[in-house]
């Protein structure tokens, strides 16, 4: 059993931490996009607008590089299967082995970044056949994990009990102080590293962390003020809920201002379906993997015709089904982390959110209405 | 870019098809052939079982091979003309080389078919896979009570196997009877949809299994009439057509309830089904 150990590193120090990461991996760190515009906030909360990106150390200025208040914009997910990549090519396959590159590093990952791994490591890790590319990215990736001190409008992971600070499932995590960072040592990769970073890690006071923990505990408050607004359903009720509504008017409502741009699935961490299309190359051909979405009106068409998903309100509400009662039936957890990446892309203002709160609504004054 | 694993040779990249040869293509219907291919020793399959076919540089697209699992050089996968991946087919010759990935999902359960009376009941290019259903019936016969075939095709130019047909139901302990939903004045036989010859079959339904590949609008029929004879729903296996890319579970085209059709079926039973939406669709 691996036991977890916490230093501390000063503000100062964190550009020597990443240096040294940079060393052995290819680092990426968050940088800062500043939002032209503010956002009136419907809860009445003042929220942060401004974004994250995950760019490469290497190749941004010192003072580029940022500590992210919350998720990065991208889906973490995409560094673990691309969008559309060489999977394989044939005939003859090809046995050429890849010059050794340097395995990449991820700093500012944060908790709901980590649930959305589990999901993704069950579908590519899982089953009697784990995908080749995902598996050697997942072992060769360090996870540089962070607490969120603040969080964005759409945030919600604290619905489904998640909360904005990571426990477990990352290599190093970092949660800002005053002064510097705590730094938890979460696996034995990130132990290896520890050694040559001895100059700037200190172990962490008995202050330090319960500093920490003060912060914590006024981060979930803040976050659950906040969505006291939302009113989302409990993660104990998703999948009843979505059942229950599988009639509802509400998908056909709700389906009224979808464009059909796959932005909600692309953007979504959790979501892991794909396409593979072969494209000739020479005497050769070359088989691609795309990500692919069940919002796409041809997702479930065979060649024959049949279509499954015909409407696309059948498609909105399979995606919820896939999420809420595929993934609990299958893992026992819903297939979303609450980071709120769909609601922000979503052209239709479609608001999981709000859709799981009117499926809740829907359900309870049902059963009261038969009582 | 990474290309293809690095971690070892033995890794196996699950996208990756291997060679085959085309060493013969029959022509079943003006739209359904059947392509015999040629393929590496060690590749073996159940009945029931489908295989990833890559017309390479075009794509691929999900079969079940329709010849018998015993015979280990080759096999055969009867095709329909229905769309891209398939037209390139069509057009295969002798000496061409294909792709397969393969062998995947579960296939036909035979263990829980045995000392049964096992009624096949197929349409249209959904004979295929139950011919190799058969055809692994056949070669272990003494092991089950009895196979009954009902086999229904729109008109008689639609329907496969026309040679090997009466040759079944010369067979001992199989009971052979098809029909096509439109006649012509060539068709002596049977006129109308295979529902209508599900009446009386010579079976014990206390010992008699059902199972049914068609298209969805017939196996919605042909299921509801052998659960109004008397067939439980456990009894009655069903083979789902969807749309299916990975073959293993990752790429999620073909969800059925809690199930993926490519790992956990493509057969499943009616009772696992039943209580799911839609799944005719």
């Amino acid at each position: 059993m691996f036991s977890m150990e916490t230093y501390f590193l000063k503000h100062e120090d964190i550009l020597g931490f990443y240096e040294r990461i940079d060393q052995e991996y290819q680092l990426l760190v968050p940088t800062k996009i500043t939002a032209p515009l503010a956002l009136k906030c419907e809860s009445g909360i003042n929220l942060p607008t401004d974004d994250y990106l995950l760019k490469h150390y290497s190749q941004l200025k010192k003072e580029e590089v940022a500590f992210n208040d919350y998720r990065c914009v991208e889906p973490i997910r995409t560094y673990f299967t691309h969008f559309k990549e060489e999977v394989c090519s044939y005939f003859p396959n090809d046995e050429k082995q890849e010059t050794q590159t340097k395995p990449f590093a991820i700093s500012g990952v944060k908790n709901c970044d980590l649930f959305s791994l589990k999901i993704q490591d069950f579908v590519f890790l899982g089953g009697n056949e784990p995908d080749t590319l995902y598996t050697q990215r997942r072992e060769g990736a360090l996870i540089i994990s962070s607490d969120c001190p603040h969080f964005k409008e759409a945030c919600f992971c604290r619905a489904f009990g998640i909360d904005p600070y990571p426990q477990e499932g990352f290599d190093f995590n970092l949660s800002a102080l005053t002064h510097g960072y705590l730094v938890d040592v979460g696996s034995p990769k990130a132990k290896s590293l520890v050694q040559a970073l001895k100059e700037i890690l200190v172990p962490a006071t008995s202050g330090q962390l319960s500093g920490r923990a003060t912060k914590r505990d006024g981060v979930v408050k803040h976050l659950d003020e906040h969505l006291l607004y939302h009113k989302i359903p409990a993660k104990e009720t998703l999948q009843d809920i979505v059942r229950h509504g599988f009639d509802s008017s509400l998908w056909q409502e709700q389906i009224q201002t979808c464009v059909e741009c796959g932005g909600c699935v692309f953007m979504c961490d959790t979501c892991h379906c794909f396409l593979l299309a072969d494209q000739p190359e020479g005497e050769n051909a070359k088989r691609i993997r795309i990500w692919d979405g069940c919002l796409y009106k041809n997702f479930t068409r065979v060649a024959g015709g049949a279509n499954p998903l015909k409407m696309r309100y059948m498609r909105l509400r399979n995606r919820y089904l896939k999420k809420f009662d595929f993934f609990i039936d299958t893992i026992g957890y819903q297939a979303c982390c609450g980071c709120g990446r769909c609601i922000e892309v979503c052209p239709g203002r479609i608001d999981i959110r709000h859709i799981l709160r009117r499926l809740y609504e829907e359900k309870n004054l049902q059963v009261k209405e038969s009582a | 870019m990474n290309k293809m694993s690095t971690s070892s040779h033995t890794e196996k990249n699950i996208y990756q098809p291997f060679e085959a040869t085309v060493v013969d293509i029959k022509e079943e219907t003006p739209t359904i052939k059947t392509v015999v291919l040629k393929i590496r020793s060690n590749f073996s399959f159940r009945t029931g079982q489908f295989i990833e076919m890559t017309v390479p540089g075009l794509g691929e697209a999900p079969f079940t091979p329709s010849s018998d699992p015993g015979v280990k050089t080759s096999i055969e996968v009867t095709i329909m003309k229905v769309g891209m991946v398939t037209e390139k087919i069509h057009g295969l010759q002798k000496e061409d080389t294909v792709g397969i990935r393969g062998p995947y999902g579960k296939g036909y359960p035979l263990d829980k078919f045995k000392g049964k009376d096992v009624v096949i009941v197929g349409g249209g290019v959904g004979l295929a896979p139950l011919r190799s259903l058969l055809l692994s019936l056949f070669s272990d016969i003494d092991n089950y009570r009895s196979i009954c075939l009902r086999y229904g095709a729109r008109t008689p130019a639609d329907v496969i196997y026309k040679e090997l047909l009466p040759e079944w139901a010369k067979k001992k302990k199989v009971d052979v009877v098809t029909t096509v939903d439109i006649g012509d004045p060539s068709w002596k036989g049977n006129v109308g949809l295979v529902t209508t010859i599900l009446k009386d079959l010579p079976v014990d339904m206390k010992q008699a299994v059902a199972v049914v590949c068609g298209p969805p609008i017939m196996m919605k029929f042909v299921t509801l009439k052998l659960l109004d004879i008397g067939f439980k729903p456990a009894d009655i296996y069903l083979s789902m057509e969807k749309s299916m890319s990975c073959g293993v579970g990752k790429c999620g085209h073909c969800r059925v309830g809690k199930f993926y059709a490519c790992k956990d079926g493509p057969v499943f039973t009616y009772e696992e089904l039943k209580d799911i939406h839609d799944i005719w669709d």
